[in-house]
């Protein structure tokens, strides 16, 4: 994307933004895909980690759910790089996982993502009314 | 209750059994004597003498070593520490069970004769004063003293390589900076000193389940611990401990604990499909399926939610043993909080023919409450709630503000009720009702769990409760508007609060 040249943007509803959503448990991707598409939400699983990275790159996202424990990049690289080789990065990046993280590594992550979700407190309903709450 | 009156008791429970067995003996020698040998007075008077002075021998022999099984110890402590008595095994003191206080105490008198020794020893050298360091030294019981202003000022051998630092790292230096201790509840050991300086001239404690973390940050030690404190004392002394290491009992539980939280964090992805893939067809299916597999479907997902609920019981539990549960407390209608809180389980409450009233005052403020944990509190109540109901037909959920402007919410069922034998310990660990144990599941984590996070919340919680008529458990959380107020200073919209299973022992010193 040439960077002087960004897709214009059209006003949005909350419920057609595109969210793009690594994610290496196919069952869980399979959920949320299901439950977001049938809110409106544009949604795009990928399950590999640099895979993601070329997506994020190439294509514009309003929401990125990231998955920290995905094959070929651990999430908190992954996260490192969107932030460093996607300068203008539009999405809004939401952590999902079920990793048990000591209080200081997950203030760190916290502080680089725009949310923090445990998958295993929240169903796919409840991840569509967060997704909807943010702006 | 402290061990020396637990000694005491002992002592009394014993003379009382065995005088029993020697009336006993007594009366029963004498007459079986004269009435199946037919002989005269004197020969039974020889016969209960013999019976008599046997019996209390024995009396005596048992009371005795008991009561002085402490001054036994250090007496052995003092033989293998002197140099004319070579061979004598030092006492593992960790064996004694009885009289700690006291062979603290002790080996408190014996470090104040070896800490003026090294005054005294410059004028005129003496050998016995010699023999007093050198036994504090030896004592294989970790021993600390300090003064007045809460510096270490003498601590034995053993105390260093427990606690692995140098004399130099560790004498003349601040208690505190020293030692990282942990507590079980409230009553740590600065909140003793406290009470101590201002009302005591002399006194002694114990407390067990003491935890430390050495200075590489990693190695947990966990001990029993006495203290002795003199106000007068004249070496300059103020208080003498002594740790009792515990590590290997106390640490199996905590292993036993780490392995299930382990094995516990691994059912969550499971879980987390399971109930995904149940809502999808809750959703989808719901108004196709017959009364039966609609009801099956609801058993399925009131499981799924029991199920998720006791995975993050276990893996909360765990978290508040390392001190690593945090709460973010924002601003929240109690109403609605409890509501969906309660909806949630009215699922669960009907499979078992229960039905939940629940009302909240009109009075009630907002409340400042970390969703997701107090959902656990109002979970593990309702959960208890529903288990021991028995017969019960209901549950009474009220919501009101109390006199000092606290939210208060009472959970209260109509079922078996509580023993009072049980309830003094009900909010602690892995405790539960042994008489409904073997009925009625549970970790017996809950309401230690919920006890943690409601104190975190600056709350209290409490029960009530009346054998074969129920329970009613109550807590109170604070309104929005009074935390915002402590919050005045801070920049943080979100109130962040610690949940903890151990209290640190807080030094005014240090603030």
């Amino acid at each position: 994307m040439n960077p002087d040249n960004p897709i214009p943007q059209t006003p949005q509803t909350p419920r057609n933004r595109r969210v793009l959503c690594i994610e290496d448990e196919h069952f869980i991707g399979e959920l949320y895909a299901r439950a977001l598409t049938k809110a409106g939400y544009d949604i795009n699983v990928i399950v590999d980690g640099v895979k993601g990275l070329e997506e994020a790159k190439t294509n514009q996202y309003d929401i990125i759910l990231l998955d920290l424990m995905i094959p070929n990049m651990t999430g908190i690289d992954l996260l490192k790089k969107l932030r460093t080789d996607v300068p203008n990065l539009k999405a809004k990046i939401i952590i999902t996982t079920n990793l048990e993280q000591k209080e200081e590594t997950r203030k760190g992550i916290e502080s680089q993502a725009d949310g923090y979700i445990i998958k295993a407190e929240i169903t796919p309903h409840q991840l569509v009314q967060i997704l909807d709450g943010i702006a | 209750m402290d061990h020396f009156t637990r000694l005491k008791r002992q002592i009394q429970s014993y003379a009382f059994i065995l005088g029993a067995i020697e009336v006993t003996l007594l009366v029963s020698a004498a007459w079986a004597a004269g009435f199946f040998f037919n002989i005269n007075q004197t020969v039974i008077d020889l016969v209960v003498l013999v019976f008599g002075v046997g019996a209390a021998w024995l009396y005596a022999t048992l009371v005795t070593n008991y009561a002085t099984e402490p001054i036994e110890f250090l007496w052995r402590a003092i033989l293998h520490v002197s140099p004319n008595h070579v061979g004598v095994v030092a006492p593992n003191l960790n064996d004694s069970h009885v009289g700690r206080e006291l062979v603290t105490s002790l080996s408190l008198q014996v470090y104040q004769l070896a800490s003026t020794s090294g005054a005294m020893q410059q004028a005129s050298p003496n050998h016995s004063l010699l023999v007093a360091e050198s036994m504090a030294n030896n004592l294989p019981l970790p021993l600390f003293a300090m003064d007045k202003n809460q510096n270490i000022t003498f601590v034995n051998e053993a105390g260093l390589h427990y606690i692995s630092r140098t004399a130099s790292d560790t004498v003349g230096k601040p208690f505190y900076d020293v030692l990282d201790l942990s507590f079980q509840d409230n009553q740590t050991f600065d909140a003793w000193l406290q009470d101590c300086r201002a009302n005591k001239v002399t006194d002694s404690r114990s407390w067990e389940r003491v935890r430390m973390k050495l200075s590489d940050q990693k190695t947990l030690r966990q001990f029993d611990m006495a203290a002795y404190y003199n106000k007068e004392n004249s070496a300059g002394v103020e208080t003498a401990i002594a740790f009792f290491d515990q590590s290997s009992r106390y640490s199996a539980d905590d292993n036993a604990l780490s392995f299930i939280a382990l094995a516990v964090h691994e059912l969550r992805t499971p879980l987390t499909m399971l109930r995904g893939y149940i809502e999808v067809f809750e959703d989808e299916l719901g108004s196709q399926l017959d009364p039966d597999h609609a009801r099956f479907m609801h058993q399925m997902n009131a499981s799924a939610q029991q199920l998720t609920a006791f995975v993050n019981n276990i893996l909360n539990v765990a978290r508040i043993e390392e001190n690593q549960l945090t709460l973010q407390l924002t601003e929240e209608d109690w109403g609605t909080v409890l509501s969906n809180a309660v909806a949630d389980l009215t699922l669960r409450a009907q499979v078992h023919g229960l039905t939940i009233e629940c009302s909240v005052d009109g009075n009630v403020p907002a409340v400042g409450v970390d969703k997701v944990s107090i959902y656990e509190v109002i979970n593990n109540l309702i959960d208890n709630a529903i288990k021991y109901s028995d017969n019960g037909k209901k549950i009474v959920i009220h919501s009101y503000v109390t006199k000092d402007g606290m939210v208060e919410t009472t959970v209260q069922d109509f079922g078996i009720g509580i023993p009072s034998s049980v309830m003094p310990h009900l909010f602690e660990k892995f405790e539960r009702n042994h008489r409904t144990r073997s009925q009625i599941g549970g970790t017996g984590l809950g309401l230690y769990l919920s006890k943690a996070i409601i104190n975190a919340h600056g709350g209290n919680i409490w029960v009530k409760s009346k054998e074969e008529e129920g329970s009613v458990f109550g807590f109170t959380i604070q309104p929005y508007a009074k935390l915002a107020d402590e919050q005045k200073n801070s920049n943080n919209k979100d109130i962040v609060r610690g949940a903890h299973g151990w209290i640190k022992n807080h030094s005014l010193y240090r603030r």
